[in-house]
């Protein structure tokens, strides 16, 4: 249990320091790198929370692939824009305006987290969790089963959603 | 930990993301924040999976994990074309639709 709360700390302190960081540096590579350590908090994350397999695809395919792709898109455009030369003056009300709203934000988001329906459902439920369908069955089985029996239909859109990606990203990425 | 600790976080989380969303003046650092957003609510599905003893957050999860893949790769495409017609990614200077 002790180590459960210390890791919680830990993993709560890296994803929201990284987080921050995502959006305070100037340079777009550093934000993109603080990006990339916030998905990997938040994958250690699932992992607390019995989730291995979905840990393991947020490693692989969006800390992997889906970055690798954006990091190489940040290099390729913006190695050392920052908005800060330009920005600064344009966005002095609009920046702590939106700090401000964002605060509002995270307040009412809390509270709803704390008093919502869902929440205290949640809470209601105890400590049981998924453990024994998991440890029945594994799980990336107690997955692929959820997946292909209750979900079958939105799996293949998700088919279908994807194709029609790389078709839209193949027209737009034509020199024409 | 209780359910909250984890909606805290993920409601924090969305915060920063949706202020770097408004504050921010890349595309880039601004589809990042989207990410953000995006991961918050990845890990308050997690914790509802985790703690109503349900694998359908898994599922929602993992749609949303390609949902976003799609996105990136299309809004990455437009930010690249548009940096080929207009030379800037500042969404400032992007104020008129026709190239």
């Amino acid at each position: 249990m002790l180590f459960q709360q210390i890791s919680f700390y830990v993993l709560a302190v890296m994803a929201l320091g990284s987080a921050l960081g995502v959006i305070l540096f100037r340079n777009a590579v550093y934000s993109m790198l603080s990006l990339i350590l916030n998905l990997l908090s938040l994958a250690l994350f699932f992992l607390t929370l019995e989730a291995l397999f979905v840990a393991t695809i947020q490693v692989l395919i969006y800390a992997g692939a889906v970055m690798v792709l954006f990091l190489f898109v940040v290099t390729m455009l913006a190695p050392n824009a920052n908005d800060d030369v330009t920005g600064r003056d344009r966005l002095r009300w609009q920046r702590s305006a939106g700090f401000g709203m964002g605060i509002i934000l995270a307040g009412a988001l809390i509270y709803a987290a704390f008093t919502g329906a869902l929440a205290s459902d949640a809470r209601a439920s105890g400590v049981a969790s998924l453990a024994a369908q998991v440890t029945a069955n594994g799980n990336t089985q107690a997955f692929g089963l959820a997946l292909f029996h209750g979900y079958a239909f939105p799996f293949e859109v998700t088919g279908a959603l994807l194709v029609i990606a790389v078709l839209g990203a193949v027209a737009l990425g034509r020199r024409n | 930990m209780p359910v909250s600790a984890y909606l805290t976080v993920s409601a924090l989380l969305f915060a920063i993301g949706a202020v770097g969303v408004v504050t921010r003046r890349n595309p880039l650092v601004m589809f990042m924040s989207i990410e953000l957003m995006l991961n918050a609510v990845n890990l308050s599905f997690i914790a509802f999976a985790h703690f109503l003893n349900s694998v359908d957050g898994w599922m929602f999860v993992f749609l949303v994990l390609t949902v976003a893949a799609a996105e990136v790769v299309v809004g990455l495409a437009i930010i690249v074309s548009i940096f080929r017609t207009r030379r800037t990614v500042d969404v400032d200077d992007l104020n008129s639709l026709k190239g």
